[in-house]
């Protein structure tokens, strides 16, 4: 679902020289003293607002030792500040820090595997609980929820990703200064308590989310395989280890290294008066203090000289995913392989629907995307479900034979210029809701480092040729960049 | 007792944000907001020559038109022997040609366009949309008229459609969720077809002319309600669709089976399934009630008091306070023509099993025990009641949710009264609810994991029917 996602994320991201002007004067800018970002577009089809904040640090960013801290984060950011979600936090304060001291000692102790001692382990244990009881006396549970909730808000989330972490909201417009009053307390006064409990809820997303779903587990697999280096291939969520050794003390750390005004990128679309709303985001943020500019990854990814096959045995039927790797976004050719993506994998007429769905009917299901991120180089995706009795080879074939066919034939114009068509439409179509104009705002802003690359896309990709194609099929679609990933199903391998 | 300390906060008075400008921010808990001037949106309604009833509103933010016709059909109508002949019906009248256009030049010409024309159905509604730039309105909409009304089944078409769903029979037992969703739904609606699924057989059974039968029956325009919204000439639009749709001369007149009510009978069961996982799926529920209940807006407060919100009495617990899941919830889906259900719902990982079923009951036993607190009242009716306004946020959303209400027969003040209505629960309301609602003792459970690292013996719950998961799918 996630990798689909994707798909139509990229498509609605397309802009047309007509839309483009009206992106362009909608759109106001604004960077506050401090470094943040502000974009912003007034839209009165109901009187209603979407806040978003993107933080341009995400799970990329991570050391070897905190991997699944931006995403388990994300989650402790959700448990109040000084001021909100505790009673008193005077009393709670020296009960949080008595906490982290057993905490740290427990993981210790665990860290040394089997040289560790049991009796010490059930102590700081038992230790633990009996704290957490104590603190949870001054804990008001999830009041920022419950502040959006009564007031109207809705759809109030968060997520991580490899690039990035985002916070999120609609709320009724005479609302929005509930938004501005929580986030910026938020970004000040954080007081990551329950820290332990959401551990293992994040242990229990990770059952959920991978180990318990085949087809996301090997998804996980085939990622960490396709990169060597690069932190690209690490799961944002972490593995199951790395999780259980994150510590608060390494939250509070990138929390206070990475959450700065100048690393935010904040986009504020629906029912506003950009001047007033300017206004109120100056009167709390402005006073926060900017912060370390996040720093860039400087691994690069060694250049892959052979195939890489990635099996997965699961109680569950064939699956089978191919990865190339290949440029970052807004790199000349990037924009190649969206076009690439469209004319393979997007709709009833891509390639790879009529040759393999409805021609050799050989496949079920079959799509193309760029994954896992878009701030490094990263892979151009294509995953299909064979249709029994046809095999992984068989499917693996025919996708390999259409990206050979590219390389040689080139494109018709009418194929180009459908998708030029179709871009124009999603031009329009992502300008129909709060929230979805919000995320591609803070998304681009922060992935190609300027939303306008929303508007410039569109001349890019008309300016994509044939013997474009032709080269980049040529570059990248070969055996020696490829990876493949697939599901035999338990005792039905050879 | 904390939603309580919130509520109270609220009543103190607090310096206005205005004045607040240059000194100090204020506290969100205190704060206070200008007033709110909402209109709910209505769109027009109009019936067509042909006597079918359409929902307008035209906005023009957009150079977009969306279009929907919802069809009284569904899978409540399929025989007993060919489940699924609904599903298939709605999917091949998209995807096998409409009159006399192939599914390839279909397909091409839309996508050419960049528009869509799509259908589907699901268990008591067929829905055919459209979704187009302006200027490729009308070519658009005589694709949806054929679609909708002069699908022609190609015979190709039909075949790949039948061998991709035995594809996803093929494919339903490998992600344990979705085993447990299916198996709940069976469970609560065994011996009704809300309750039968889609097999090998039946899928293998279903002719050509089974789908035409079917199609000629319920894809009429005396059988649909259409809602149109966008950037269009009311005038213009209207002489359109009045010479699109015209009813046959020598129709007969129109006939939709009697379908029963599912059987009352709440008879507690455990259903195991195994998967071998390091979480199990934990899903339990029995039937609901329906929209004709006065109960409704209670069931709704009930509904996210209990499992419906973050703040939620089973994600409070389970989730926030004993960190035993990522995602648990419980959901009164409120039944529009049949009796609807009541289903609670986890993952945990294979050790917490049984505590957390046990959990899950006793929060979900203690709502019909004592009433719930103020403080949990006026939390979820604030929420319901300041929300309401995101359910018109679109044109498409506001006609859409129009045409559904009279397709289901809601009155016609519905959503007018719907806030009024929310405001007017008590907690006495939403206790008897409970007590009428849920019956904790005669749940229906589908546990889906690996029994062997449960945390106690499955059967402490009760006695166990094993599922049967293997794939009676000749290659």
């Amino acid at each position: 679902m996630k990798r689909i996602l994707l798909v139509v994320t990229l498509l609605a991201a397309f802009a047309t020289h007509l839309y483009a002007a009206t992106l362009e004067e909608k759109v106001v800018e604004k960077t506050l003293k401090n470094g943040m970002t502000l974009l912003m577009v007034e839209r009165h089809t109901s009187p209603t607002v979407s806040a978003w904040i993107r933080f341009r640090v995400g799970s990329v960013d991570e050391r070897s030792d905190e991997r699944g801290i931006a995403h388990l984060l994300e989650h402790m950011l959700f448990k109040g500040t000084t001021t909100l979600g505790t009673k008193d936090y005077a009393a709670e304060k020296p009960i949080l820090d008595k906490i982290e001291k057993v905490a740290l000692a427990l993981t210790a102790e665990k860290a040394r595997f089997e040289k560790a001692d049991a009796g010490k382990i059930a102590v700081l244990k038992k230790q633990l609980a009996a704290l957490e009881a104590e603190a949870s006396k001054y804990v008001i549970k999830d009041e920022f929820f419950e502040l959006y909730s009564k007031n109207g808000g809705t759809g109030y989330n968060a997520f991580t990703s490899r690039d990035g972490t985002t916070y999120l909201i609609s709320l009724p417009s005479n609302k929005l200064e509930l938004w501005a009053a929580i986030e910026s307390d938020r970004l000040q006064n954080a007081v990551l308590r329950e820290f332990y409990t959401e551990r293992s809820v994040v242990m229990e997303e990770r059952r959920r989310s991978y180990d318990a779903d085949p087809e996301s587990k090997l998804w996980e697999t085939f990622v960490a395989s396709s990169f060597l280096a690069h932190p690209y291939g690490q799961p944002t969520i972490g593995w199951m280890s790395d999780i259980e050794n994150l510590t608060r003390s390494k939250a509070e750390q990138f929390f206070h290294s990475y959450y700065a005004p100048n690393n935010a990128i904040v986009a504020i679309v629906g029912d506003i008066d950009t001047k007033k709303t300017i206004a109120l985001v100056e009167r709390y943020f402005e006073r926060i203090k900017p912060g370390k500019v996040v720093p860039p990854v400087t691994t690069v990814e060694p250049r892959q000289s052979g195939e890489r096959r990635i099996e997965q045995v699961a109680e569950a039927e064939p699956t089978v995913i191919m990865g190339f790797h290949k440029p970052a976004i807004t790199t000349p050719d990037d924009y190649v392989f969206d076009v690439i993506s469209m004319i393979l994998g997007s709709g009833r007429t891509s390639r790879f629907y009529k040759r393999l769905v409805i021609e050799k009917q050989i496949a079920s299901d079959i799509g193309a995307f760029d994954a896992p991120g878009n701030r490094y180089p990263n892979l151009f995706v294509v995953s299909a479900n064979p249709r029994t009795p046809h095999t992984i080879k068989e499917v693996e074939e025919a996708i390999q034979t259409e990206l050979d066919l590219l390389k040689t034939t080139p494109v018709a114009v009418r194929d180009l210029q459908r998708i030029l068509n179709n871009i124009e439409y999603e031009e329009a179509r992502q300008m129909g809701t709060n929230g979805g104009l919000a995320r591609n705002l803070t998304e681009y802003e922060a992935t190609t480092g300027n939303w306008r690359y929303m508007i410039e896309r569109r001349s890019k990709i008309a300016a994509v040729t044939p013997a474009d194609i032709m080269r980049v099929a040529a570059t990248y679609f070969n055996r020696e960049n490829r990876t493949v990933g697939f599901i035999t199903k338990k005792g039905g391998g050879k | 007792m904390k939603p309580l300390i919130i509520s109270i906060c609220f009543l103190i008075v607090s310096i206005t944000s205005a004045s607040a400008a240059d000194q100090h921010v204020t506290t969100p808990r205190t704060m206070k907001f200008p007033e709110l001037n909402f209109q709910i949106p209505k769109g027009e309604r109009v019936v067509l020559e042909c006597g079918t009833p359409v929902y307008l509103l035209r906005d023009t933010e957009l150079p977009i038109i969306n279009m929907t016709a919802m069809v009284r059909v569904g899978s409540v109508y399929d025989p007993p022997t060919k489940s699924g002949l609904s599903a298939m019906v709605g999917s091949i009248m998209r995807s096998g040609g409409a009159g006399g256009i192939t599914p390839e030049a279909m397909d091409d010409e839309l996508e050419f366009m960049a528009s869509a024309v799509e259908s589907g159905a699901g268990s008591d509604m067929g829905t055919v949309t459209l979704t187009t730039l302006k200027k490729n309105f009308s070519r658009t909409l005589q694709i949806f008229n054929e679609v909708l009304l002069h699908p022609d089944f190609s015979e190709v078409r039909l075949e790949i459609a039948r061998k991709q769903a035995i594809e996803g029979l093929r494919r339903q037992n490998d992600d344990p969720k979705e085993i447990a969703g299916r198996e709940i739904n069976r469970a609560i609606y065994a011996g009704h077809p809300l309750g039968d699924i889609m097999t090998f057989a039946s899928v293998s059974s279903i002719s050509r002319q089974d789908l035409i039968d079917f199609q000629r029956r319920f894809y009429r325009l005396d059988n649909m309600i259409l809602a149109v919204s966008g950037d269009f000439d009311r005038a213009a639009l209207l002489k359109e669709l009045n010479s699109i749709f015209k009813r046959g001369k020598n129709s007969c007149a129109l006939d939709l089976p009697e379908i029963p009510q599912p059987k009352q009978l709440f008879q507690s069961e455990v259903l195991y399934g195994k998967k071998e996982v390091n979480q199990t799926v934990i899903r339990m529920g029995h039937l609901g009630l329906s929209k004709g209940s006065p109960d409704i807006y209670a069931v709704r407060l009930l509904d996210y008091i209990l499992g419906g919100s973050f703040t939620s009495r089973l994600t409070m617990e389970i989730r926030t306070n004993q960190g035993l899941a990522y995602s648990v919830g419980s959901h009164f889906d409120i039944g529009r023509r049949f009796t609807g259900s009541f289903i609670a719902e986890t993952e945990t990982k294979a050790e917490s099993t049984i505590k957390t079923v046990n959990l899950m009951k006793n929060i979900i036993a203690t709502l019909t025990k004592e009433p719930v607190s103020d403080g949990e009242l006026n939390a979820a009716r604030e929420y319901m009641i300041n929300s309401f306004m995101f359910g018109f946020t679109t044109p498409a959303s506001i006609v859409t949710q129009r045409a559904r209400l009279e397709y289901y027969g809601y009155p016609d003040d519905y959503l007018e009264q719907y806030r009024n209505n929310i405001a007017k629960v008590t907690k006495t309301d939403i206790l008897n609810a409970a007590r009428k609602y849920l019956h904790p003792e005669a749940f229906k459970l589908v546990v889906i994991g690996d029994a062997a690292k449960f945390d106690q013996p499955l059967t402490t719950l009760g006695s166990v029917r094993e599922l049967d998961l293997k794939l009676n799918i000749p290659k």
